[in-house]
């Protein structure tokens, strides 16, 4: 995989975004007529073959999640595209869109037809104004050259393609939340099993796909899965879009295949890290997978790969901290995310995100007490695997990841009653703390005594998810 | 062993449940209590408390047991055997007390309370939590009735699903999100919906609270007692809680058969009644006034009024099963008389035979209801005259049932059922006309013909059986009766009635009618007669007698000299105010048998204080013919007794002896094999036609009335938030189209003329009525209805802007 030949950002050197008649012009929607003169089935076939999984996070094998919805229910079937796109470091799908929007398009209709789909939704999220309206431009394009609406490209299939725009709620990315609000109710998970691909929008069948996994299927279509398999790795294939943030030079989208070590995307092409410092830590696919550190850089970027390192692949956003930047400080402005974004139906997570907040605030303020770090422990384990949905989950990862690795900058803070990273502290400058002499240095006890003490009489609840 | 059992362990105890059963309903089987607080068994799983963790075997996480059927040969183990589940239970108790007030001493719910209970018995002695608790403004008052203390909510949400999946009425809703989440109702709402309280009683915290009940009494200061109430016929299983001998608080106990888990606001909050500063504590006899007497002097005037006279008897619909056989062997054996009655329908508007199979035993029941395929309501507004079958009909909506309400008025089924508006006596020809046979479908008048033509083609197709629920206001159309057996039959279902009161179906069966002895046995049928003087000796007077109104006007005409009132105020009661007033004014005595008085009273001659039910021992038999023991909370106010006593000590006054002064429990024994179920053949029912009952309105409008749940009926005195809540003022409801023709304005004075009186009251423009047709609530403050009305409880009406107001225009 020496040269590798872009795939999804094939057209990203074009004037964006990339309008239909150039979208044509470089082969765009010759893949949908193929698949339209295909049967339904070998599209899923195909698919299934090219080993295409999930872009969302989860991985789920797509040419399976299609055959997976029943066509004899008596009900319409429905395609969602999650463009719910919210995960903190993610930020792929934005430029997917912004870019190259009839390319997810000619996705979604091949999508339609292999599961004999006539509406789709795409479920944008509600901060992506311009993102949102490219794509309603986009639409409103294929509409008019007839790709999409009534006896597409002279078949006999129809698909409409509905934008439903969110409210601003991240856990409207989480598929049955996202069902629950595009029908106009409060956006909050269901009970599954029944799973959407049974009973979804309007309790009919329903395929839900990410915008970069649907971004994959004209490709698959036009030049085969046999191709497709080669790119990437035997269980990961494919290209693979890694949204590189943080304390690198060039903070960025970056296509690579599937397997690419982290070290290479940061170095390569990202640019390195910023002013030639060290990477401390990484989250190999958002804030919500477990915290990576220098050691792991030689992860391939993979499913597999970065699951045996005590992460997950998840959405691929890769948010590098560099040895000057404080873990406690950037866990807590993490967990203030999810506390923020929980949606409140279950008791780990609406409690649990809302005291973690509360301590980790707390030991950045300088007011931590020893038994914080096994508090936050035993409560991210308390919270771990037992709430509703996976939001609680992904809450619970920096902070177990950064406890794992990162314990000595926790007890730092609580030593010194204050974060040792703070303006005008000798180790503002100089980086990470070396634990062994810090820990030495006596009378600076934190007081624990003023624990207990609100910082104010009181705080009212908005003060305090602030 | 059916096929359709799943055999699993719990805890290593082995339980075959069927299949599809939840592990936590599975465990309660077997005495294993899992906790919970969103849980609750009428109510869909929701997994959002997270405190029901159990471990299942061959599962990486632990599962909620609220949430997880059984599978065959799956192995449980709960708190009592993992310790992993114990630590994840005392977890999510400890995140639910994070921000939980300390203030148990002070909270209603403080010594019955799920989370206080389980804190206690599992919950960490002390909290982790070091930071400051979230807070509230408390309370937020969500309606007059129901009172929100956000601090202490655990956002379990069975308040908002109950209103979403139960009553149906979404005021109440979770507002924001995180731990900012709470329940609230959009600003300006009230929670007016009649099922509020049920959310008090579901919230497994104080966090719901009941305005009349705060602060007002710990559990352990509470007697309780297990009884029946009895505002309405659906006869719902309450518990009374008893604070120094007054009614504190009542609530729902479970009972599938009857009312789920579930009791209106009404029945919860209408308990004051019997503590009315008119309650009568001692026999009143009429001298230079009313002065108190001894039941011996009461009873000595009576005999002597009526030793010559001729007595008629009225009563309504409270009295229990006991009172009302007391009444009917009275009538009968003491004063020879077939004049008594407690209907307020006329007998010429429902065949007798009809009466006399709905007396003869158990008809439809709730479980039929809720498993029929197609449902027919007609004349009955469920919500606000039975509400916990608006319930039970809700239900069946939402198990696929096909509902449809022949109606003038559109009902809270709005959302689950298909509404006819029919013109008010008009629904015999809706009824018609759904027939399988109707020849046509477009000569319906009210209903549009697509619509009857789709309603007919889904009733004909319907899985499961169908059903028709009459209220009796059926009985003011013509032919409706009649109509509605024919369409049951004709579709291989059944017919019964929906009483609207308490007593209404145990006075029917009890024979407090005119033509009908106890179990249906007709008067004028001599073999059916025969086996009830079989048991109370002696002949019995063998011609019908007059209906209530044709008591009344008897009354009137003085060809009555002594009228005996049981538990009701005709001037109040009837659809014919005049009338009753002139039945008082003429008649030589009348005698008033009731707890509190009326505004009858200064009619009395005579009054004989009776016990409540919240006094007495007996039976409630309610609208499916299931009678229902009523207990005694609490001793007789005064010399107060039941009626069935008073009967009986009248009766010895009159030299003849009753038999029942052994006591109740001879009642009963003597009455059942004449209540004891019966075969009522309706074969030789003829059908009558579908006609109007009141011909061509011309120019006027029909109006039509019923009692709205809340309302000033007796009952309801003293329910002063109730009231607040969900009372509303006089109003007149009419169609846009009429209201345009008539050039009346939405919340403008109109007068209302009919052929009896003349009323103002403020008019609400509303497509949900009927065209043609003017709705009045029965009895709303300042408006007693019945003065608008001749006999009937439909009317002839002009509707004309009041006077006033066209002076303004």
């Amino acid at each position: 995989m020496s040269e590798f030949e872009p795939v999804l950002t094939a057209r990203w050197g074009m004037d964006a975004p990339v309008g239909i008649d150039a979208y044509e012009r470089t082969g765009g929607y010759q893949a949908m007529k193929k698949a339209l003169a295909m049967d339904p089935n070998d599209v899923i076939e195909e698919v299934k073959a090219s080993g295409l999984r999930g872009r969302g996070g989860a991985g789920f094998p797509t040419g399976q999640k299609w055959a997976f919805v029943p066509q004899d229910t008596c009900k319409p079937v429905y395609l969602v595209v999650n463009f719910d796109e919210s995960e903190p470091g993610t930020f792929n799908n934005r430029e997917l869109v912004e870019r190259d929007p009839h390319q997810l398009i000619e996705g979604i209709v091949i999508a339609a037809h292999a599961i004999r789909c006539h509406t789709a939704f795409v479920y944008t999220r509600g901060e992506f104004l311009y993102p949102g309206t490219v794509l309603e431009q986009a639409v409103a394009e294929a509409y008019a050259r007839g790709h999409v609406g009534r006896a597409i490209a002279g078949t006999d299939f129809d698909v409409d393609i509905v934008i439903h725009r969110g409210a601003g709620a991240y856990i409207c990315g989480e598929e049955t939340a996202l069902l629950d609000s595009l029908e106009g109710r409060r956006g909050q998970p269901r009970l599954r099993p029944p799973f959407p691909v049974v009973a979804g929008v309007y309790q009919a069948p329903t395929a839900i796909n990410n915008v970069e996994t649907l971004s994959n299927v004209p490709h698959i279509i036009e030049r085969g899965a046999e191709w497709y398999t080669g790119i990437g790795t035997e269980k990961s294939a494919g290209p693979k879009m890694f949204s590189v943030s943080g304390k690198v030079n060039r903070p960025g989208n970056y296509e690579a295949p599937m397997g690419t070590p982290a070290r290479m995307l940061i170095e390569e092409h990202a640019g390195g890290v910023l002013d030639g410092r060290r990477v401390k830590a990484w989250t190999p696919g958002g804030s919500s997978t477990p915290l990576l550190t220098e050691e792991h850089l030689d992860t391939p970027m993979d499913f597999e790969s970065v699951q045996a390192v005590g992460s997950l692949l998840g959405t691929a956003a890769m948010m590098v901290l560099d040895d000057r930047d404080c873990v406690v400080d950037a866990v807590l402005r993490m967990t203030e995310f999810y506390a923020h974004e929980s949606c409140g139906k279950c008791t780990p997570c609406r409690e649990g995100t809302w005291w973690m907040t509360k301590v980790l605030r707390r030991i950045q303020n300088g007011l931590g007490r020893k038994e914080d770090m096994p508090l936050m422990e035993d409560v991210g384990d308390n919270i771990l695997f037992k709430a509703f949905c996976a939001l609680a989950d992904g809450a619970v990862s920096p902070i177990q990841s950064s406890l794992q690795y990162f314990r000595d900058e926790y007890d730092e803070h609580v030593r010194l009653g204050r974060c040792p990273f703070e303006e005008g502290s000798p180790l503002g400058a100089a980086g990470q703390p070396e634990a062994g002499t810090q820990a030495a240095t006596p009378g600076t006890e934190t007081a624990t005594g003023q624990v207990g003490e609100p910082e104010q009489g009181h705080v009212s609840l908005g003060e305090a998810l602030e | 062993m059916s096929e359709d059992l799943a055999t699993l362990t719990i805890d290593g105890k082995e339980i075959s449940v069927p299949a599809g059963t939840l592990i936590i309903r599975a465990a309660e089987q077997l005495g294993i209590e899992i906790p919970r607080f969103c849980d609750h068994p009428y109510l869909d799983p929701a997994g959002s408390c997270r405190q029901c963790y159990v471990e299942v075997e061959g599962q990486r996480k632990l599962m909620t047991s609220c949430t997880t059927p059984v599978t065959e040969d799956m192995v449980v183990r709960t708190q009592f055997s993992s310790d992993q589940v114990h630590k994840a239970q005392v977890a999510t108790l400890e995140f639910l007390l994070l921000n939980h007030p300390l203030d148990c001493p002070i909270c209603d719910r403080g010594g019955e309370c799920p989370l206080q209970d389980q804190a206690l018995a599992f919950g960490p002695g002390e909290s982790r939590y070091v930071e400051p608790k979230r807070n509230y403004e408390k309370p937020l008052y969500l309606s007059p009735l129901v009172a929100l203390d956000r601090e202490r909510c655990v956002l379990c949400a069975r308040c908002t699903r109950f209103c979403d999946q139960i009553s149906g009425d979404r005021f109440i809703e979770l507002f924001d999100r995180g731990a900012a989440e709470q329940v609230s109702i959009s600003p300006g709402e009230d929670f007016q919906s009649p099922f509020s309280g049920n959310t008090i009683q579901i919230c497994p915290v104080g966090a719901l609270t009941a305005v009349p009940y705060r602060f007002v009494a710990r559990p352990f200061d509470l007697k309780s007692a297990d009884t029946v109430c009895a505002h309405c016929s659906a006869g719902c299983n309450i518990r009374s809680d008893l604070r120094r001998g007054q009614v504190v608080r009542n609530l729902a106990r479970e009972n599938d058969h009857v009312n789920d888990a579930w009791i209106c606001d009404k029945g919860r909050f209408a308990f004051s009644h019997p503590d009315s500063a008119d309650r009568l504590r001692t026999p009143l006899l009429r001298r230079r006034g009313l002065e108190p007497v001894s039941f011996r002097d009461a009873f000595g005037a009576v005999a002597e009024w009526s030793r010559t006279g001729r007595v008629a008897f009225l009563t309504g619909g409270r009295l229990l099963d006991e009172d009302a056989y007391a009444l009917s062997k009275l009538a009968r054996v003491t004063f020879a008389t077939n004049d008594v009655d407690h209907r307020r329908y006329r007998s010429d508007d429902v065949p007798e035979l009809v009466e006399a199979q709905q007396a003869a035993g158990m008809s439809v029941t709730n479980g039929d209801v809720e498993r029929a395929g197609a449902i027919v309501v007609v004349g009955l507004d469920a919500e606000q005259e039975v509400p916990i079958l608006h319930l039970r009909i809700r239900k069946a909506a939402r198990r696929g049932a096909k509902v449809f309400v022949i109606h003038s008025r559109r009902t809270r089924l709005w959302d689950v059922a298909e509404h006819l508006l029919v013109a008010p006596g008009m629904e015999s020809s809706v009824l018609e006309a759904l027939g399988p046979e109707a020849a046509t479908a477009g000569e319906s008048p009210g209903a549009a013909s697509s619509q009857i033509e789709r309603a007919r083609a889904s009733l004909r197709d319907a899985q499961g059986g169908v059903l028709v629920l009459a209220g009796t206001r059926l009985a003011e159309s013509a032919g409706g009766v009649s109509q509605a057996l024919a369409l049951a039959a004709a579709l291989g279902g059944r017919f019964t009635f929906v009483p609207r009161r308490a007593g209404d179906r145990g006075a029917l069966r009890a024979g407090v009618h005119p033509s009908l002895l106890p179990g249906g046995r007709r008067v004028m049928v001599a073999e059916e007669r025969a086996e009830v003087e079989t048991v109370w000796g002696g002949p019995l007077p063998a011609e019908a007698g007059r209906d209530a109104h044709g008591i009344l006007e008897a009354a009137a005409r003085r060809e009555v000299d002594v009228l005996y009132l049981v538990g009701v105020d005709p001037l109040r009661d009837f659809p014919d105010a005049a009338l009753a007033r002139r039945a008082l004014e003429n008649v030589r005595y009348k005698v008033v048998q009731d707890a509190v008085a009326g505004t009858h009273a200064p009619y009395a001659d005579v009054m004989l204080p009776a016990t409540p039910p919240l006094e007495q021992d007996g039976h409630l038999t309610n609208w499916e013919g299931r009678s229902q023991r009523v207990r005694p909370l609490r001793a007789p106010a005064g010399v107060a007794r039941p009626d069935w006593q008073i009967f009986q000590e009248l009766s010895e006054a009159m030299e003849r002896d009753l038999g029942l002064r052994a006591g109740v429990e001879r009642l009963q024994k003597e009455a059942a094999p004449l209540l004891a179920d019966r075969v009522v053949d309706l074969s030789g029912l003829g059908r009558s036609t579908a006609t109007s009952t009141l011909g061509d309105a011309g120019d006027g409008l029909i109006l039509f009335t019923y009692p709205l749940l809340v309302d000033e009926g007796t009952l309801s005195d003293g329910a002063d938030e109730l009231k607040r809540a969900l009372e509303d003022d006089p109003f007149v409801e009419v169609h846009p189209d009429d209201a345009g023709r008539l050039g009346l304005a939405d919340g403008a004075p109109a007068t209302l003329t009919t052929p009896a009186g003349s009323a103002t009251v403020p008019v609400r423009i509303t497509p949900h009525v009927a065209h043609g047709s003017a709705f009045v609530p029965f009895n709303q403050p300042g408006l007693p209805t019945n003065l608008l009305l001749s006999g009937r409880f439909i009317s002839p009406v002009t509707v004309q802007p009041a006077e006033s107001e066209l002076g303004a225009a």
